[in-house]
């Protein structure tokens, strides 16, 4: 049977992520191999890699749920989210959610956050640089525009809410934490600030209830008016001053925008400031 | 066909080692004699402390970019948007060549982190040309394009495949990457004769070559090389690196290392023994 090249391609792909060449068999010359054992070379590689970026970018889960479990996810998970693009950094993103619906995990409910903490150092590491604005950037607002600013924040920050102790966790976990250190699970939950600071290192910590749902939602693109009633919800002794201060004295802001005043085109945000790319 | 610069002027036939990220402060920080490095230019599409240590690469060594995503052989076409990663990184770092390899990965929204084998067919030039000629039209400059490790054939497959480099040449005007271990090693798997494989390469097109080592795995009875990277060139490679250069002349030459890496050192040496092979051909032109 001649196939064109997009059918051969398509159904080698498939071949590849099901581990099952039979295909592609009849296009496959065996040379003194079964077509099989020739494709099983490509696959070998490809979950191999795909099971070492896996291990590299969640190294907390894979020690929580030990190697060979993890090869098992990690296999279940290439074979139904395969990588969309060449960067494998980027791989993984669905990951935490794979984790949290994958009835094998299910006695490790807080497995699934871990990935989404493990995901948002990885992401942090490897964001866009963008330059901070500078303090004075929000002197020129007039008063009347403030609720409708919308404030870009650094791209390698992310805001993660759990009810598992997941700094704690990560901590413990660490290449270099007492191994005799005990996790009380029971601890209480944690809203916790991820990012890259300008020494390109990862951190995070834990920030007060109206910070982060005050950061979480301008992170998520909301207007600072918005963002603002967010955080009083959170805290009524949130203080808009003092975090929009903290947002600047800390690198976080790196862009100012002003949302339109009719609410029917919000998507189109003009950018009046943009820090430029390093 | 446009013709295109062939860029990387003034840019040495000596032996280079490609620069993997085990090994990126100890190269930033000892700044070993070495003519040139070599990077995928897939893990400096983010930003941070990746970007920052190539900054500090590029800033005392001539750097060549080796991509392994294009997927110059997809009947889909190339990804725009990775392209257009990969032309704002060929703009900030300026490298002295750009490669790709004469292989596929994206089919249907996956992509298969690997270099999938093409069956060589008329359709399948057809469409590495259409791929090929994107990529130079958007990066404004010649790419080399490189001979995959081969661990099996297609019963449609009608070109030889260095045949089929030799036609993507002609018709596209890119230039080749040789790399003679996997020459070697698809030769060994696939029943060809290396020596005679290098010499229907169209040598004037010949802008880079590349060694590494490979393993061996016996498969149902059979021998079956892989091309992983992980070991020292074997003798045979060697030799047949010596056929090359007395045919291509002196190219600028790497060495690849990727799995079990071993300490700097053990890499710089290997690329001595590449340059001293390289000194050989040169002054074997000199008393011609």
């Amino acid at each position: 049977m001649t196939r064109t090249l997009p059918e051969l391609q398509a159904a080698f792909a498939s071949a590849l992520l099901r581990g099952d060449a039979r295909g592609v068999a009849d296009v496959i010359l065996g040379d003194g191999l079964t077509p099989g054992a020739r494709v099983q070379i490509y696959w070998n590689h490809v979950f191999s890699t795909l099971t070492d970026v896996l291990e590299t970018t969640f190294p907390v889960v894979c020690r929580l749920v030990d190697r060979r479990f993890f090869g098992f996810a990690a296999d279940r998970y290439v074979r139904s989210h395969p990588p969309t693009g060449p960067c494998l950094f980027e791989y993984g993103e669905t990951f935490p959610g794979f984790i949290a619906s994958f009835p094998p995990c299910a006695g490790h409910p807080y497995l699934a956050d871990v990935a989404r903490l493990e995901w948002a150092v990885n992401a942090a590491a490897h964001a866009e640089d963008r330059t901070p604005l500078a303090p004075a950037a929000l002197e020129a607002v007039a008063p009347e525009d403030a609720g409708r600013l919308v404030l870009r924040l650094e791209p390698s920050a992310s805001w993660l809410r759990s009810p598992w102790p997941l700094d704690r966790i990560w901590r413990a976990n660490q290449p270099d934490a007492d191994p005799d250190a005990t996790v009380d699970l029971a601890a209480g939950g944690v809203t916790l600030e991820i990012r890259r600071g300008p020494d390109d290192a990862v951190t995070m910590r834990p920030l007060a209830t109206g910070e982060f749902a005050f950061r979480a939602a301008l992170g998520a693109g909301a207007t600072l008016g918005v963002a603002a009633d967010a955080g009083t919800a959170a805290d009524p002794g949130f203080d808009l001053p003092a975090a929009l201060r903290a947002l600047l004295d800390e690198g976080l802001l790196t862009g100012v925008a002003l949302a339109p005043t009719s609410s029917a085109d919000v998507q189109a945000t003009p950018a009046t400031q943009e820090g430029g790319s390093r | 066909m446009t013709s295109w610069g062939v860029g990387g002027q003034g840019f040495p036939a000596r032996a280079g080692i490609g620069l993997r990220s085990p090994h990126v402060a100890e190269v930033i920080a000892t700044r070993p004699p070495l003519p040139w490095l070599e990077v995928h230019p897939e893990n400096y599409m983010g930003g941070g402390a990746a970007v920052r240590a190539l900054d500090a690469v590029r800033a005392h060594y001539p750097v060549s970019f080796h991509a392994v995503g294009l997927s110059v052989g997809s009947s889909e076409g190339v990804d725009r948007r990775h392209l257009g990663r990969l032309k704002a990184l060929v703009e900030r770092f300026e490298p002295v060549l750009v490669s790709e390899h004469l292989a596929w990965s994206q089919a249907g929204g996956a992509y298969l982190n690997h270099l999938l084998p093409l069956p060589y067919t008329e359709e399948s030039l057809r469409a590495v040309c259409r791929n090929v000629d994107e990529v130079q039209a958007v990066l404004g400059r010649r790419v080399l394009v490189e001979n995959p490790s081969g661990y099996l054939r297609f019963a449609t497959s009608a070109i030889p495949e260095a045949q089929f480099l030799a036609e993507l040449t002609c018709r596209t005007g890119c230039g080749l990457l040789c790399d003679v271990n996997n020459v070697y090693v698809t030769a060994k798997n696939l029943g060809l004769d290396p020596e005679a494989y290098l010499d229907a390469l169209p040598a004037d097109a010949v802008g880079e070559v590349h060694l590494a080592g490979h393993s061996a795995n016996e498969t149902d009875g059979r021998m079956l090389l892989i091309d992983d990277h992980g070991s020292p060139v074997i003798p045979a490679v060697w030799a047949l690196y010596e056929h090359a250069v007395r045919r291509l002349g002196a190219v600028p030459t790497l060495v690849e290392w990727d799995t079990e890496i071993p300490p700097l050192e053990v890499l710089l040496a290997e690329a001595r023994k590449a340059d001293a092979r390289l000194r050989g051909a040169i002054d074997d032109a000199d008393a011609a």
